[in-house]
């Protein structure tokens, strides 16, 4: 009777396996860079943007605001999500390196001072953010990766695509908690 | 060869036979034919108004579709511009970019909507006005689409100053050309609907004339039938009560010249003016003889109501043709001697026996010989005749027995009508011929009744030729036939 039940207890294990992880019945490449990518954050500009790829430091410098015009010459409009929502934290951590205060303070110090010229814009949702960046030519947002369409223009970061496992910007799943 | 001839013939002759029947129908029946001429008229004019219905609503239809849908798809296009126009400038209001992203999405769904409805206009335009119109119309709207993309732009970036001066200068006037656009469009629409409308009601007009002439004319067409009808029976009934009044008269008159002759023999015995025993037999045979002529007249007058009401029956059997000239001569041989007349007999040899009642055809070619000696004229010879008829006959074989006078003679344009019951012509009423109108009629009517007919050849002055068409027997000698019977 203990025997019958331990090999149920194996069937049932080796079931919820499958059920969990069906990209390896499937037999796909890699499910770790699947993971990898549903996870990474997409830089997104506006269609006509000229710009296509864009150095880590770079990305600092527009998303403090320290940058205003793009080389095309539009001015630069900053689309950020509100406070809390996991993407905004990661670009913080990953791009600012500041926490929300000091991010805070920064703009509001930079504008004063006049270091700053651009003032971010807070959308609620991806869909927002999204299009947004489709209607003003000078917009630059972030967005997770399976948010993308065709409306909007993904940057490769430092030449790395949001496909690719060197791409510097992840969202992780601790930040939604 | 023969054979194939002979059938050849027979079909031909069955077919004018067929023909001058149908002829005879047709001329009988005009009122039913006139009725069915009136009734193919009624559902032509039928026929007619349907379809001038169905034009008339094809018509309308497309009307509809063409300017009203037009025109309701302008008014669709208008309300959209506006909205289009209406939530960029309500993302003016509001510092929210939430709202404004919202606004901005409105907006380029209502564009969507007018591009796509611009699009349909110019697929549909025909006339070069619609067409130039409509290229205008999109220039125009892609023109304020760019303008107003730029201020969805400023707005969003949070530069309202730039967006509501950008607006001003570009995006009014801009809006402003496509709203005069569309009211262009619109006018147009009014326009070609009001044309339409002016060629519905033309249409209209012209359905109205056309069914009231076609109406008039099928009333009067009915008129002028229903006319034509009841004149033929009107002029049918006159002259039918003129042919009874006519043979009352002549009846009276036959019947009153053997009454007087009898009244006035019967009085002269009865007051004793005659006695001796000679002219005692003379007055009787007199009496006698206009006694008989009183009865074969009223048996003759008797015979052919029977015959013409369809009483009569006939007993039809195989006769030869030589015993019923022999008892027509018989019978008619002390009135052609005493009007001097001399008759010439030929029978053809070897002739067939024909098939009828004795009685009958012995009444029919009586009634041949005796025209043929009343009117009989100036020459008092009578030639009868029988012969083998040709073999171009419906039924095989016939004989024919003809009576010859040369007499008076009958006009062409009086053949048909000698055979009508009561018809006695104009030449002879004036000649002071007496008679009553039946003796042709009702010699056809046995003769037909026997299966055969009578035919006449006759020129006026020079005399008149009757032949009697009787079908041969099909059992040659057989003097025990069967008899068959014959109803009329």
């Amino acid at each position: 009777m203990r025997r019958l039940l331990a090999l149920l207890t194996m069937v049932g294990a080796a079931m919820l396996l499958l059920e969990v992880s069906p990209g390896t019945a499937k037999g796909d490449p890699s499910p770790a860079a699947q993971a990898s990518a549903d996870q990474n954050l997409a830089i997104i500009v506006n269609q006509t943007n000229t710009i296509d790829d864009i150095t880590l430091k770079e990305l600092r410098t527009v998303f403090l605001g320290e940058r205003s015009h793009w080389p095309n010459g539009r001015r630069i409009t900053l689309v950020m999500m509100d406070p809390g929502v996991p993407e905004r934290k990661a670009i913080l951590r990953d791009i600012c390196r500041m926490n929300e205060t000091e991010f805070s303070r920064h703009f509001l110090q930079g504008l004063f001072t006049g270091e700053v010229f651009v003032s971010p814009k807070t959308l609620s949702s991806p869909t927002g953010v999204r299009k947004f960046v489709f209607n003003v030519p000078g917009a630059i947002g972030y967005v997770r990766a399976s948010d993308v369409d065709g409306t909007v223009k993904v940057i490769r970061i430092n030449g790395h695509g949001v496909d690719d496992p060197e791409y510097p910007l992840r969202f992780e799943a601790r930040d939604s908690k | 060869m023969s054979e194939a001839s002979h059938n050849a013939k027979a079909s031909r002759s069955a077919f004018q036979r067929l023909l001058q029947a149908a002829s005879s129908q047709i001329a009988r029946h005009s009122s039913s034919l006139l009725l069915f001429m009136v009734f193919c008229v009624v559902i032509a004019v039928g026929v007619f108004m349907i379809g001038d219905l169905h034009t008339a609503t094809d018509q309308a239809q497309r009307m509809y579709a063409g300017s009203v849908q037009g025109l309701r798809q302008i008014g669709e296009l208008q309300y959209e511009a506006q909205e289009t126009r209406r939530s960029t400038l309500y993302a003016l209001t509001t510092n929210d970019s939430n709202l404004q992203v919202e606004y901005a999405d409105q907006s380029r769904k209502a564009d969507g909507l007018v591009t796509e409805g611009i699009a349909q206009y110019l697929a549909g335009a025909h006339i070069p006005r619609e067409l130039e119109l409509g290229k205008r119309l999109q220039r125009d709207w892609a023109a304020y689409l760019k303008v107003r993309d730029e201020v969805l732009a400023s707005i969003l970036e949070g530069s309202t100053k730039e967006a509501v001066d950008m607006d001003l200068t570009g995006g009014v006037p801009s809006f402003d050309r496509v709203r005069q656009d569309l009211e262009e469009v619109k006018r147009l629409y009014d326009e070609q609907a009001s044309e339409q409308l002016k060629v519905v009601g033309l249409s209209s007009r012209r359905s109205v004339l056309r069914l009231v002439g076609v109406l008039c004319f099928t009333l009067l067409f009915a008129i002028a039938s229903v006319w034509v009808i009841q004149r033929s029976k009107m002029l049918s009934a006159l002259k039918l009560a003129k042919m009874q009044m006519d043979f009352v008269a002549s009846v009276s008159h036959e019947l009153r010249t053997p009454l007087a002759v009898i009244c006035a023999s019967a009085q002269n015995i009865a007051d004793g003016v005659v006695d001796e025993k000679e002219k005692l037999a003379k007055y009787g045979s007199v009496i006698g003889h206009h006694s008989r002529q009183l009865t074969e007249l009223v048996n003759q007058i008797l015979l052919f109501a029977s015959t013409h009401e369809g009483r009569h029956r006939y007993a039809l059997r195989p006769l030869q043709t030589s015993a019923i000239i022999e008892s027509v001569l018989t019978n008619t041989r002390e009135l052609a001697e005493e009007a001097g007349f001399t008759v010439e007999k030929s029978i053809e040899s070897n002739l067939p026996p024909v098939m009828g009642d004795f009685s009958a055809i012995c009444q029919c070619l009586q009634n041949l010989v005796l025209n043929a000696v009343k009117y009989g004229g100036s020459h008092p010879s009578i030639a009868i005749r029988a012969f083998r008829g040709g073999e171009d006959v419906p039924y095989g074989e016939e004989v024919r027995i003809s009576v010859e006078d040369h007499g008076i003679g009958i006009d062409a344009s009086e053949l048909q009508q000698i055979f009508e019951p009561f018809y006695r012509s104009p030449v002879v009423k004036a000649a002071q011929i007496h008679g009553t109108g039946l003796g042709l009629p009702l010699a056809k009517s046995i003769a037909e009744a026997m299966g055969g007919r009578i035919s006449v050849v006759s020129k006026v002055g020079v005399g008149s030729r009757f032949t009697l068409h009787l079908p041969a027997s099909q059992v040659v000698g057989a003097e025990n036939a069967v008899e068959r019977v014959a109803q009329l």
